[in-house]
């Protein structure tokens, strides 16, 4: 295993070399974010009753080149863990991922923009990890299209890469502030069979009064049906925000993912069910610092029963980061999950401590649920989280403490450690 | 043989516009690449339309507005709307949550980040079973693939 990891990440480097040289000559921006994380808790193993876990992780960023304007640059993103305890809590002592590196050119004009390599596309129906090549830009003053194409990145670990493929793209008409309507494709295909071939259209449409309606469909060709229908109207008035909606999902059209299907979900396509959601969200901005909301979401289904879910939250914003809230709500599921429970939530997160007790921030956060059915003996959970933090070099460093509680169905006692260094460099 | 017949009428349709547009090649409104930082504003806006009108000239800046139920409610803003997101935000940061694969959960991760919205803070581990049931739509967007429903397979298979 560490072998395939050292000769993976030569070859990783090799290739990171490769891509920076274009963008390092020309002397431009680079930016460098590093996140060190050590954790320590107690868990269980095949061999051990409450074994030491002590994994440590690193997510490294590097952005090289054009990076406060148009341009040619450079992006990587990706993460790493090794645990440090000799036990078999992890299948693998080492894992990590790529989750995007890729070379960028962007111009002004047109908005166009291309990136080779592996990058996370957002289209209409995509929302996937490809390797491969993205181009977009506007076409005039009423389109623009997306386009990309590859090997899909999640699924570099199934039977290998060979036959593994994605394509699409989007293609939006948008008319100032009055509307835009995009359409979207997208297909990939696992070892040679089409796991996924999906048609999206999304809308946004800017009516008098400020209203807004914002809407998406997905429709699965492999299953020959709609997927999925989602539909959302913002209605201000005055500093209260009312956000009615209504989303319709057919199962086997939204689950039925082909070669792609996964577990837990891929059963869920063959049960011929169809949910309708609908509900609203009201947001009273009562000033610059105080916010109240309340949530309500119905839930309806053709083989289940009715569920529904209520909430009602307020925060307090102060300077910089600093906020409070609170939060509770209920979630009465009783003849579709065979249980129901009331979740309340407090926490706070206070960034003006200007080195009073050596921190400058600190953050806390409760929870209590309480549930209607016994899991495992227990009717309810407890959550504590406490952490403070402390910034050096003009704010480049930070090194954070933290440590969570909790008492639920599934541990009795669990206390868990963590130590953040966040590092980032800017020349 | 519906499919086939809205793929190409989808396709003809793509095809029309692109036609229509590649007659008037433009280029319409493009925000700056990077929306400038803290140290350059006078006074930190706390929203977008602080500055911005809810519905600018070219940009409907209120649906960017990070309201207390933003977290859930992005996803009309963020697919249509990714140039105005990467003003502030690059990649790495909605990959907490989308992403191929990662291990960590996103409130584990920025554990004292207690002011982001993060859906299974706490014992998330309790109340997935219900949640799961009652909607299993919401858990597919982002587990839904090979790579990133390994954190599923532990217990799932």
């Amino acid at each position: 295993m560490r072998s395939f990891v050292f000769c993976h990440g030569l070859r990783f480097a090799f290739v990171l070399i490769l891509l920076l040289s274009p963008v390092c000559t020309l002397g431009a921006e680079v930016q460098i974010k590093s996140d060190t994380i050590f954790r320590l808790f107690e868990r269980d193993t095949s061999s051990e009753e409450d074994a030491t876990v002590l994994p440590g992780y690193e997510y490294l960023q590097v952005d090289a080149g054009e990076l406060e304007d148009y341009g040619v640059s450079f992006h990587l993103y990706g993460w790493g863990r090794a645990d440090f305890a000799d036990n078999d809590y992890y299948k693998d002592q080492t894992a990590g991922e790529l989750l995007y590196g890729y070379l960028e050119y962007r111009q002004e004009a047109n908005r166009f923009n291309a990136k080779l390599g592996r990058f996370q596309t957002f289209a209409g129906v995509a929302n996937d990890a490809v390797d491969g090549l993205y181009l977009g830009g506007d076409l005039g003053d009423y389109f623009d299209l997306s386009l990309y194409g590859g090997q899909p990145g999640a699924l570099d670990s199934e039977q290998g890469r060979s036959g593994d493929s994605i394509f699409g793209g989007r293609l939006a008409h948008h008319l100032g502030m009055h509307y835009e309507v995009g359409v979207s494709y997208k297909s990939i295909e696992n070892d040679n069979k089409t796991a996924e071939e999906m048609l999206g259209v999304d809308m946004s449409v800017f009516l008098p009064a400020n209203l807004n309606l914002y809407g998406f469909s997905k429709y699965n060709n492999e299953t020959d049906d709609w997927a999925e229908h989602s539909y959302e109207l913002s209605i201000p008035v005055g500093s209260v925000i009312i956000k009615p909606y209504y989303q319709h999902y057919n199962y086997e059209g939204y689950f039925d993912t082909g070669a792609n299907a996964v577990s837990p979900f891929n059963w869920l396509s063959q049960t011929g069910e169809k949910l309708t959601a609908y509900g609203a969200d009201a947001l009273w901005q009562l000033d610059d610092a105080w916010t109240l909301g309340a949530k309500a979401k119905f839930f309806s289904y053709d083989e289940l029963d009715n569920a529904e879910t209520y909430s009602i939250l307020v925060t307090w914003q102060g300077e910089g980061l600093t906020q409070y809230g609170g939060e509770i709500g209920h979630t009465s599921a009783n003849d579709t999950a065979n249980n129901d429970y009331t979740l309340v939530r407090l926490y706070g997160y206070c960034d003006a401590m200007a080195g009073q007790f050596w921190l400058d921030f600190v953050s806390a956060d409760m929870l209590l649920t309480f549930y209607d059915e016994d899991i495992y003996g227990e009717d309810s959970s407890f959550f504590l989280s406490l952490g403070a933090g402390k910034r050096f070099l003009n704010d480049a460093l930070s090194i954070t403490l933290s440590g969570d509680y909790s008492q639920d169905p599934y541990f009795d006692d669990d206390l868990r450690g963590m130590l953040t260094m966040s590092y980032a460099y800017d020349k | 043989m519906v499919n086939k017949s809205l793929l190409s009428i989808l396709t003809l349709l793509a095809v029309v516009l692109l036609v229509a547009a590649c007659a008037g090649l433009q280029s319409s409104y493009t925000p700056p690449a990077k929306h400038p930082s803290a140290a350059d504003l006078e006074e930190v806006p706390k929203v977008c339309t602080n500055c911005h009108d809810a519905r600018g000239e070219n940009v409907a800046y209120g649906r960017y507005v990070h309201t207390a139920d933003f977290g859930t409610s992005h996803r009309p803003a963020a697919t249509q709307g990714e140039a105005i997101c990467a003003m502030c935000h690059q990649t790495s940061f909605c990959n907490d949550c989308h992403a191929t694969r990662v291990e960590l959960k996103p409130s584990l991760k920025n554990q004292t980040e207690t002011y982001r919205s993060a859906p299974h803070r706490g014992d998330y581990l309790s109340r997935h079973r219900i949640d799961g049931r009652v909607d299993p739509t919401s858990c597919f967007r982002c587990h839904g693939n090979p790579k990133s429903a390994r954190s599923c397979k532990k217990c799932h298979g």
